[in-house]
């Protein structure tokens, strides 16, 4: 067996489209598993919970996550587009695993997706709709909106699919806490650096008020990755938003 | 609301299981131009989906090594995007896909997602080993010809793939349509395949009523309600956060 799969190996490979593996130790995530599946999934794409409590999962600085990110876009080629619906996808099946319809009291469930100005709002975007697909009602607050096809294309399909957009943000913890069953923040990423600028200072605090369960899409809004402390946001599990690639 | 093509309003607002040709591409249209969905969104869900669907059919933890061996038949249209796609996402799921594209598109989406492919070490055979496939491989998708794509339009690479996926004694499983049938009556041309099992790509096809392999699943968990109404189409239940359905 191994005979005739080397076999193959030799006689019928393309040749020229095989592309040395780039030896980059500066990128750390790359030691050990090969990064695109430290997390093992079984079929139908459920969570294996042993294998996930044995397996070692390594938390990525700011700059490695940046790394990561340009490598699969100048390298890999991904669009952001794709890695932008993968992680949002993965988000609202995260999302949907821990808070499942079942648990909630409302049906369909309320859910409020609050998107900042960047990627990390994008991928809001994404995860409403499909949290709508999943059977919740997701309503969206999105402030600032990047004037670029992407994002603009990602609106139309919400509101298309009849997901409501606030006009403004509910000035009260408790309003929310009555509208919403749980909150997705989705407001500032990995690439967040420096101030944060209105209306996100004011939208955090507020949330820093919520009862209602709060799920952040890759880090908490408002903490430095690099910090440790972020108060009322955070920290949450590493298997609440997770991305696929 | 959109003036896109759809079922005619003065009809009986029955619900069908099966999308003809035309309303396939109405359907596609309406999402990319009233939804703004792009084709790259779309192709990735169609792709990651028929991923999933192939680990329900063929679970990994049941496959010996060489089960696992997965060799993916990619034609130069959108069903062959689809392909590429599926065999990166059977890559992170531990299967060991091997892909034979052999009429490259040059468009950018196909060339993005050749790159994406190469780059996970996923080999691209040069030539077809119609002796050995079923030796080599566990099981073979077929993602070489779409709805509304002539056989003839494919080249001959394809149309030899296709002569060959005939005489398969492991599985094949075939995206949205098994290649070379008429997608409208399911018909079975010269190159017609009798796949094991059919993923249909967001709702099933006409042709798929004369499907009689093991396994029918649809894929691709994205047509709003709205759209799915409109053009009358009942679609199994999907169960969870799950983006496949076995009818």
């Amino acid at each position: 067996m191994s005979r005739l799969r080397a076999l193959l190996g030799l006689g019928l490979l393309v040749a020229g489209s095989r592309v040395p593996r780039i030896k980059s130790q500066t990128i750390a995530c790359r030691s050990g598993p090969t990064w695109w599946g430290p997390q093992r999934l079984n079929s139908g794409g459920r969570w294996d919970s042993e294998v996930m409590a044995s397996t070692v999962v390594k938390y990525l600085s700011q700059e490695e996550a940046q790394a990561v990110d340009q490598e699969l876009f100048n390298e890999y080629q991904f669009s952001v587009d794709q890695l932008m619906e993968l992680a949002g996808l993965s988000c609202a099946t995260a999302i949907a695993k821990a808070y499942p319809p079942t648990s909630m009291s409302r049906s369909p469930p309320t859910v409020l997706v609050i998107c900042g100005p960047g990627n990390n709002g994008g991928d809001g975007l994404v995860c409403a709709r499909h949290l709508k697909l999943f059977g919740y009602e997701p309503t969206i607050y999105y402030p600032k909106r990047p004037n670029k096809p992407l994002f603009t294309a990602l609106v139309t399909q919400c509101q298309k699919m009849d997901i409501p957009f606030l006009g403004e943000m509910p000035a009260e913890p408790m309003t929310i806490d009555e509208l919403y069953e749980l909150v997705v923040d989705a407001i500032f990423g990995f690439s967040f650096k420096g101030d944060v600028r209105e209306p996100f200072h004011s939208i955090l605090s507020v949330l820093k008020g919520l009862t209602v369960p709060i799920a952040s899409i890759d880090i908490p809004s408002g903490a430095g990755i690099q910090k440790v402390g972020w108060g009322r946001l955070g920290p949450y599990p590493p298997d609440s938003c997770p991305h696929q690639v | 609301m959109s003036s896109a093509a759809g079922p005619d309003p003065s009809e009986a607002p029955e619900e069908r299981h099966f999308l003809s040709t035309a309303e396939a591409a109405a359907l596609e249209r309406e999402l990319l131009e009233d939804y703004r969905f792009g084709r790259q969104q779309l192709v990735e869900l169609c792709g990651h989906a028929s991923a999933v669907a192939v680990t329900k059919a063929f679970p990994l933890p049941a496959l010996s090594r060489k089960q696992r061996t997965v060799l993916v038949v990619c034609g130069p249209e959108q069903n062959g995007a689809v392909g590429l796609v599926c065999a990166r996402h059977l890559r992170v799921f531990e299967y060991e896909p091997t892909i034979f594209y052999p009429t490259r598109s040059l468009d950018l989406l196909h060339r993005d997602l050749t790159t994406q492919c190469e780059k996970m070490d996923i080999p691209f055979l040069s030539y077809l080993p119609t002796e050995l496939i079923n030796e080599a491989y566990g099981l073979v998708v077929d993602a070489v010809l779409g709805p509304g794509v002539e056989p003839g339009e494919v080249g001959g690479p394809c149309t030899r793939a296709l002569a060959t996926l005939k005489l398969l004694s492991i599985p094949l499983v075939s995206l949205d349509i098994p290649s070379g049938w008429d997608a409208e009556t399911g018909s079975d041309s010269e190159d017609g395949l009798r796949p094991d099992v059919l993923v249909s790509l967001a709702a099933p096809k006409r042709c798929a009523g004369r499907f009689s392999g093991r396994h029918h699943f649809v894929a691709g968990r994205f047509v709003p309600d709205d759209v799915r109404r409109k053009f009358a189409l009942r679609l199994p239940g999907y169960t969870g956060t799950d983006c496949v359905a076995a009818l």
